[in-house]
Formats: C-alpha cells, sequence, structure tokens
C-alpha cells in the first residue's frame, strides 16, 4: 500500500512539476516540488522512506530535465536522508523547524547543483545563481513546502482522535 | 337588525329628520336641484383640493408600482442579458483564443512547407523540472522520427535543439540555455563563431575573429557546419559588442528573435542535409517567384 502511494505520488509530482508549476512560477523561479516531497516524507517517514522516494523522483525528475548529468538522482535522496535524520530525534514537529530544514536543504541542493553544473560545464558566477536562483528557489520551496506541512498537520489531526492523555 | 331603540331620543330625531330630508331632496324636481348647486359648488372646491392632492399620490403609487413592476421584469430581463454578456465574453475569449492559435498554426503550417528539409511538428507540453536548466518538452518522440541532436524550430527563428528523445516526447534545450552551443554566422560578415546561451537569458556568439566588422544590429544565422540546423536560420540581432584586450577573439551578445517564454508549437529539423539549400528567406513567408524555363526571353 506504502508503495502505491509512493508510486502514485511520483506519478503525480513530475508531471505537475513538468507540465503545471509553470503557471505559480515567480520572477522565472519554480518550485521544487520533489525537493519539498522528499523533506516532507523525510520528517514524516523517516529516513529510509525518503531515501527512496528521493531516488525515484530525481529519476524522474532528471528525464525530463534539460541537463545531461544526473543531478537530481544524487541530490534528491541525500536531501531526503538528511530530512529524515533530522527529524530522528526531534521531541515536536513544528512548522518553524519544517520551515528552516526546507529551506535550508534547498539552499544546499542548489549549491550542490551549482557546482556539479560548474564543474561539468560553463557556469554562471556563484553570485548571480545564488542571487537568481538559489535563494529565490530555496524560499519559495520553504513557503509551498509551510502550506503543504500545515495541510498535513491539519490532515493528521482530523485523524487522530483526542484522548485524555493527548497534550498538544 | 338596527334598532332605532338603541340610540337616545334627541339623536333619534337627527336622524330621522336627515333621512327625511335626503329622501325629500331625492324626490325633489331636477328643476329644483340646481339651487343645491350653490351650497355644491363651494363644497366641491374645497374638496377638489384634498382630491388633487390624493389624485396626485394615486399618480406617484401607480407610478412606484409600474416603475417596481418593470423594475422586476428589467431585473429578470437584466439577469438574462448579464448571464448572456458573460457567455458571449467566454465564447469571444475562446474564438480570440483559436484565433491566435490558427495565427500561430497558420505561420508554422506556412514555414514547414517552405523550409526545404523534412520537418515535424509539435507542441510544447512542458518545461524544465529544475530552475537550472533552459528547456522544453514536446509532445513527440523517437516514434515520430525524432531524435537527439536535431534542431527545433519556429516562424521566428531556431529555438534549441532536442537533448533527449524518448517514445513519445522529447527534451528540447533551448539556445539561451549556458550548456547549449550552436554554430552562428554573422549575416553581413560572414563572420562564423560560437552561439550560447548566457546567464541573462539570452544568448552571445563568441569566437569570432578580432578583425570582424561586426556591429550592433547585425543578424545572426545558423552557419550549418554543425548540429541538427541548416545554414540560414535566423537566430537572433547583435545588441552588445564585446572587445576585451589579450583576447585573441571578439564575442557579441545577442537578442534571440524567438521569445522563448512564448513558444506553444515548434517544428523539428529531421533532416537538414537531405536538401540541398534553403530559399532566399524562408521566414518572410512570400510565395517563391515562379521559375522561368531557360532559353525563354526576359
Amino acid at each position: 500500500m506504502k508503495v502505491l502511494g509512493y508510486a502514485a505520488l511520483i506519478l503525480l509530482l513530475v508531471p505537475l512539476q513538468v507540465v503545471l508549476v509553470d503557471r505559480i512560477s515567480l520572477f522565472d523561479i519554480r518550485p521544487d516540488l520533489a525537493l519539498v516531497a522528499v523533506c516532507l516524507i523525510g520528517l514524516y517517514r523517516g529516513e529510509m522512506d525518503a531515501l527512496l522516494a528521493g531516488i525515484a523522483m530525481g529519476f524522474a525528475q532528471d528525464l525530463f530535465s534539460g541537463g545531461g548529468q544526473w543531478s537530481n538522482l544524487c541530490l534528491k535522496p541525500i536531501i531526503g536522508l538528511i530530512a529524515g535524520l533530522a527529524s530522528r530525534n526531534l521531541v515536536n514537529l513544528t512548522w518553524l523547524f519544517a520551515f528552516g530544514l526546507i529551506l535550508c536543504l534547498s539552499v544546499l541542493s542548489g549549491t550542490v547543483m551549482y557546482l556539479l553544473k560548474a564543474y561539468t560545464g560553463p557556469g554562471a558566477s556563484f553570485f548571480l545563481a545564488a542571487r537568481g536562483i538559489i535563494l529565490p528557489q530555496a524560499c519559495y520551496d520553504a513557503l509551498v513546502g509551510l502550506a503543504l506541512f500545515k495541510l498535513l498537520q491539519r490532515g493528521r489531526a482530523s485523524r487522530t482522535p483526542q484522548s485524555a492523555l493527548s497534550y498538544e | 337588525m338596527i334598532s332605532l331603540q338603541s340610540i337616545a331620543g334627541g339623536k333619534r330625531a337627527v336622524l330621522l329628520l336627515l333621512v327625511f330630508l335626503a329622501v325629500a331632496l331625492l324626490l325633489l324636481p331636477e328643476s329644483r336641484q340646481e339651487s343645491l348647486m350653490v351650497i355644491g359648488r363651494p363644497m366641491a372646491a374645497v374638496i377638489a383640493v384634498p382630491l388633487r392632492v390624493m389624485e396626485a399620490a394615486n399618480q406617484k403609487i401607480d407610478t412606484t408600482v409600474n416603475r417596481y413592476l418593470a423594475l422586476q421584469q428589467w431585473r429578470e430581463e437584466n439577469r438574462a442579458l448579464r448571464q448572456h454578456i458573460a457567455h458571449l465574453q467566454e465564447e469571444n475569449a475562446r474564438l480570440r483564443e483559436t484565433a491566435v492559435a490558427a495565427t500561430r498554426l497558420h505561420d508554422l503550417l506556412e514555414l514547414q512547407e517552405q523550409l526545404p528539409y523534412p520537418t515535424v511538428a509539435a507542441q510544447v507540453i512542458g518545461r524544465d523540472p529544475t530552475n537550472w536548466y533552459r528547456s522544453l518538452v514536446i509532445n513527440k518522440g523517437r516514434k515520430n522520427g525524432l531524435a537527439a541532436d536535431m534542431g527545433v524550430v519556429t516562424p521566428a527563428g531556431a529555438v534549441g535543439r532536442i537533448v533527449k528523445a524518448y517514445d513519445r516526447f522529447a527534451i528540447v534545450l533551448l539556445l539561451n540555455d549556458l550548456n547549449n552551443a550552436v554554430t552562428g554566422l554573422v549575416q553581413r560578415t560572414r563572420d562564423e563563431g560560437i552561439v550560447e546561451g548566457t546567464e541573462k537569458g539570452l544568448a552571445q556568439i563568441k569566437y569570432l575573429p578580432l578583425l570582424s566588422t561586426v556591429k550592433v544590429g547585425d543578424q545572426v544565422v545558423t552557419s550549418g557546419l554543425a548540429g541538427g540546423f541548416p545554414r540560414g536560420l535566423p537566430i537572433g540581432t547583435i545588441t552588445k559588442i564585446e572587445r576585451r584586450e589579450a583576447e585573441l577573439f571578439l564575442s557579441a551578445e545577442i537578442a534571440p528573435d524567438a521569445d522563448f517564454t512564448k513558444i506553444e508549437e515548434v517544428l523539428v529539423i529531421t533532416a537538414p542535409r537531405e536538401s540541398a539549400q534553403l530559399p532566399a528567406n524562408p521566414f518572410s513567408f512570400q510565395p517563391a517567384a515562379p521559375v522561368k524555363p531557360a532559353g525563354e526571353p526576359r
């Protein structure tokens, strides 16, 4: 069932990213839905699920990308692994933590992506890349992640019965 | 039954008197009734004042009621007309969109007919999933005869080349991507160079000879030496020339002719070298002049 759920997520998410996310682009910057999804899987389901989902999503993303390298295939599982490990010893998952984590991981992903591009081909200046892509995308990713996090929390809260022991 | 017994004595007498007078007036001959008008006229004049007021009020009420009824009717009519307008606007928008699409497709078809090599028309269905590459996803792939490195054009000019081809779709790397490189030619000076994307989303032609007389406004076209493009497809116009000291070559910034953000349909050139020459200007859509047979007097 879980595998089916992840398969459905990958099958939906990548076409959504390719076809529809352009409609919500701001200043030609689009959020990376796969990165956000992998981070949230890491936070809610742990590092192993996030790693596997990252591999599948990164691979699917690279299939549709104009880039020659399999950079997303390498990056997305690592992002998922970090998100999973970060949530491991967490007592209380707050929106601030999720927001900060997605922001940091998006910056990390962007920086590694820049380095990979610069290493394998003609690279733009890091300052331009940071100002034009890395930071705006990280902010956008974090905002999208926050919105999804809130939705997920609301969904979970409505499913979880309140007992006398619940203190939240 | 009205019983006169219940009315007090004095009042009863007055009442009977009045009834008697009324009957008497009724029985009075018509000629004598004129005398009553002496009292009647001033009384009528007095009554006329409230009568006129009431008549005016009645008119007002009548007008208001009529207006209200008309308003109700107009409201219904208004609602129906608004619905009709909304429907027409929707239809208008749809027709405009169809007209724009028809113009676009007409231009594409004309280009396809005028290009002397086989092409496949494709629709843009998506953009790059990352912000790191400038690419398009088109709805035709290997099953339609597409392969990597084939050139992609629109009526405005060259837009990119296919980098990945799958069975039913393909990825087109745009000319303004940093990783793309196409051989270009300055049309006026015939200087050749490499056209690459820039960080700003424009393109640049590199490795032009240092002594080139290239200037701003010159048109850059594909050179046809390598890649999937034949010679002569428009790429863009030179907007800035960079001459750096101690460099052996010139480079120039190009404003691409095609607007990469608004591409909806493209033509993929499947065999750029099958046909010998490109017509004089395939992008002007002018019909070619009929060829006269040799020996015919001019």
